[in-house]
């Protein structure tokens, strides 16, 4: 059983290569529509001047010329950072592909290499958790500490961190409607409504400031341009303007809510994950939740401390243990025997040997102690003496 | 997988391509267009030369982001589960504080005690967590000890486990006398055959009950003390054994607090990472049956484990195949054959065939006759 399963191993990495390949993506996307609009524009320029060359005063040329020069120049910059940003995600994800090309050349669980690998996995399963709850130094720290700043989306998490604290706390639309912008058509190819919440939200900031008129401008504006699929709202907005902040009625009281602002960001949060394909939750959440569930045994909640083994992780009852409580238990169509005094697996090489008391170790552990007392054991839960001889050997099928 | 890293190896050879080509029609351009503005009749020129670089930047960069499209088709058709399914918010709601400090204590039982200040600084859910201090005292005299075998320093480890030599004992573990060996080898190594058979004299003696047969071995080095690397004692100077005798440090010290031997932390991680593709495919499953697979008794399947994560006897029935319980526990024939109560209950009605008139029924698995009496009620 030290045997690993590479393929299940493998199957849940899909996020530690999507985010640098939707990033790529993105990237390349507009760098494409950036060159295609800009080149577009200058060769037309150049057409017009052509046409115009005979009539126009020389310095009126020379400027025109020069306006043209300068938007290829700066296209080139912006090109030129294009080119550096893509190099570096797509280094990035060769390197995360490596890192899992290496599982498919461990073949045992207690290798030294498979063990470290183990190890980078949980450091960067740690990082993703801590960028996402914000604890960016310790996130920093391990990242340094391991070299693993390219296992880590740090870019990313920012942007969602930065994005969310502006709409809790400052209660500002603008870093997510820019956002919106440039992620425009993929929303609306997973159908979101972010931006017209986020515009929603400027429309009733405009009432809750007693500025109707402005509202109205922008509802023609922002709000109309989403009326083939958010007409009631929007003209349930529009009656908020014949409410006042304060009012009792539902549901303007509800939309003249402060804690909007949470959802919100709650609501940014979810789709940035979404476009990212990231879950909802840390990996290390789902990690946790799957593996204390298949670790756990009806003995790990016994309120009888004994039957709690202290290397088991759903055994630790202040931290894991807590967190294990609600989970389903682990099944098992098969036995499977871990002697009380080693550890060891209990089977036809090592048997379990039943004591007169009905108390099960393993014959190795038996045997062992055996010779330190003179051919007695002591079966450790019970305290009493037994002859070894008088331990009866079970057959486990 | 492989094939994804050469992927992205041709991707890096295709982007330098495209950018590079893009990046030079449009150089080409800015210069065509520099001309122009000394010598006005080039700007039909510059005309063309600017259509051209239009051309190549669409060309190429569509081409960029069709090699990258072809990357990410073959990202997505490689792994299988979608961890969507799996995500349940509430399985952990409101226990920040127990998941902050398993992370906490993982930190400080791998010695990265930096780590753990900065996470207790920034982690709002361990400001007022008490608990943390006794594990930092603990874990910080630890690494001390370890650091210091490290260092081939051996005093306060010795010290350590003398100080705790009746725990060791009951738990089976032979520390002390192990550290005694590593000073004994360090004192021949050092070149101080006298100050090591003093010190065997000193420490061996009281452990020579269960290991005389080691000691006498480990006497004979003695006799080579001059030319150790050609004796036959040359393994016993390899230098892994200090880190091994860190290792041991760490454990005894683990196990006398009650401390796990491998961090909590990290071993439901690799649990997980074995059990979550697992979850993963057969959640997808319930959830089309409205089922979470978070909400249920127990997993639906069974997750392959390696023996090392296996903390519990697990006991499933042969008969019934369901796990054995309290109120259904595992019952042991004479013979030596074990199923659960409930499945016991029903061979003695005779329900299965096999019943035998007057109490007596065949076990399942062997010939032997045997009654309810003749069952003991076993403990894993």
């Amino acid at each position: 059983m030290d045997k690993i399963n590479v393929d299940y191993m493998l199957a849940i990495e899909e996020p530690f290569l999507k985010v640098p390949l939707e990033q790529l993506k993105r990237e390349a996307r507009q760098s494409q529509k950036l060159a295609e609009r800009e080149t577009q524009l200058v060769t037309s320029g150049l057409a017009d001047l052509m046409k115009k060359q005979g009539s126009l005063p020389p310095e009126e040329y020379s400027r025109t010329l020069d306006g043209l020069i300068d938007k290829l120049k700066v296209l080139k910059r912006k090109l030129e950072e294009s080119k550096q940003e893509e190099t570096l995600l797509i280094n990035r994800s060769k390197q995360r592909a490596a890192d899992l090309n290496e599982l498919s050349d461990f073949t045992s669980a207690t290798q030294p290499e498979f063990q470290r690998w183990s190890r980078t996995r949980l450091e960067r399963v740690l990082i993703d958790y801590m960028l996402r709850s914000g604890n960016v130094n310790t996130a920093k720290q391990i990242m340094e500490k391991s070299n693993l700043e390219h296992f880590a989306d740090s870019s990313l998490f920012a942007l969602v961190m930065s994005t969310e604290r502006e709409l809790r706390e400052q209660h500002s639309c603008r870093g997510a409607l820019h956002w919106c912008a440039e992620n425009r058509s993929a929303l609306r190819k997973i159908q979101s409504s972010l931006e017209f919440e986020l515009r929603l939200q400027e429309f009733i900031e405009m009432i809750r400031g007693k500025r109707n008129p402005e509202a109205i401008a922008y509802a023609k504006k922002h709000l109309i341009t989403w009326s083939d699929t958010q007409l009631p709202r929007i003209q349930r907005a529009m009656t908020l303007l014949a409410f006042s902040p304060t009012t009792t009625c539902l549901p303007y009281k509800n939309m003249f809510d402060v804690a909007r602002w949470d959802g919100l960001a709650h609501e940014f949060r979810m789709v940035i994950f979404r476009l990212y394909n990231l879950p909802s939750q840390p990996l290390l959440h789902l990690l946790l939740q799957t593996g204390l569930s298949a670790l756990k045994t009806p003995a790990c909640q016994s309120d009888d401390a004994s039957e709690h083994n202290r290397n088991c992780p759903v055994c630790q009852t202040d931290t894991l243990g807590k967190l294990a409580e609600g989970l389903p238990l682990s099944h098992h169509s098969n036995s499977n025997l871990v002697c009380r005094i080693t550890g060891e697996k209990m089977n036809e090489d090592n048997p379990p040997m039943r004591l007169p008391n009905g108390y099960v170790y393993s014959l190795s552990s038996l045997t062992e102690m055996s010779k330190k007392l003179g051919g007695m054991v002591k079966c450790p839960r019970s305290g009493e003496m037994f002859m070894l001889k008088d331990a009866k050997k079970l057959f486990i099928s | 997988m492989d094939s994804l890293v050469r992927d992205c190896e041709k991707l890096s050879k295709h982007q330098t391509a495209s950018m590079n080509k893009t990046l030079a029609s449009i150089e080409a351009s800015i210069r065509a267009l520099q001309h122009a503005q000394t010598d006005a009749s080039a700007l039909a020129k510059a005309h063309a030369q600017s259509q051209q670089t239009q051309e190549t930047a669409a060309e190429q960069l569509k081409e960029l982001a069709t090699n990258v499209a072809k990357y990410g088709k073959h990202v997505e058709r490689t792994f299988k589960v979608d961890l969507g399914v799996v995500a349940e918010s509430r399985a952990f709601e409101h226990k920040a504080g127990e998941l902050g400090r398993a992370i906490a204590l993982h930190f400080l039982r791998s010695g990265e005690f930096g780590l753990a200040r900065s996470f207790a600084a920034e982690d709002a859910s361990l400001a007022e967590d008490a608990g943390l201090a006794g594990a930092w005292g603990r874990f910080s005299a630890m690494h001390e000890l370890v650091a210091q075998v490290h260092a081939r320093e051996l005093g306060p480890a010795l010290a350590w486990a003398q100080e705790h030599r009746a725990q060791l004992e009951a738990l089976g573990l032979g520390l002390e006398f192990a550290l005694h060996r590593l000073r004994f080898l360090q004192l021949i190594e050092e070149g101080e055959p006298g100050r090591a058979l003093a010190y065997a004299r000193a420490w061996f003696p009281p452990a020579a009950g269960a290991r005389l047969a080691e000691i006498s071995h480990l006497m004979g080095v003695l006799m080579y003390a001059r030319r150790l690397h050609a004796s036959p004692y040359a393994a016993l100077f390899d230098g892994g054994r200090w880190a091994d005798g860190a290792r041991a440090v760490a454990a005894a010290f683990c196990a006398v607090a009650g401390d796990a031997a491998a961090s909590p932390l990290a071993v439901s991680v690799a649990a997980g990472a074995r059990a979550l593709a697992v979850v993963g495919k057969v959640s997808g499953l319930l959830r089309d049956r409205r089922v979470e697979w978070s909400q249920q008794d127990e997993l639906p399947v069974e997750v392959p484990l390696p023996d090392a994560m296996r903390f519990h006897s697990v006991f499933a029935c042969p008969v019934s195949k369901e796990q054995a319980s309290r109120d259904n526990p595992p019952m042991a024939l004479p013979c030596g054959h074990v199923v659960c109560r409930a499945s016991l209950d029903k061979l003695a009605r005779g329900v299965r065939p096999g019943a035998v008139a007057s109490g007596r029924f065949k076990c399942s698995y062997c010939p032997q006759l045997v009654t309810m009496g003749d069952a003991q009620r076993v403990h894993f």
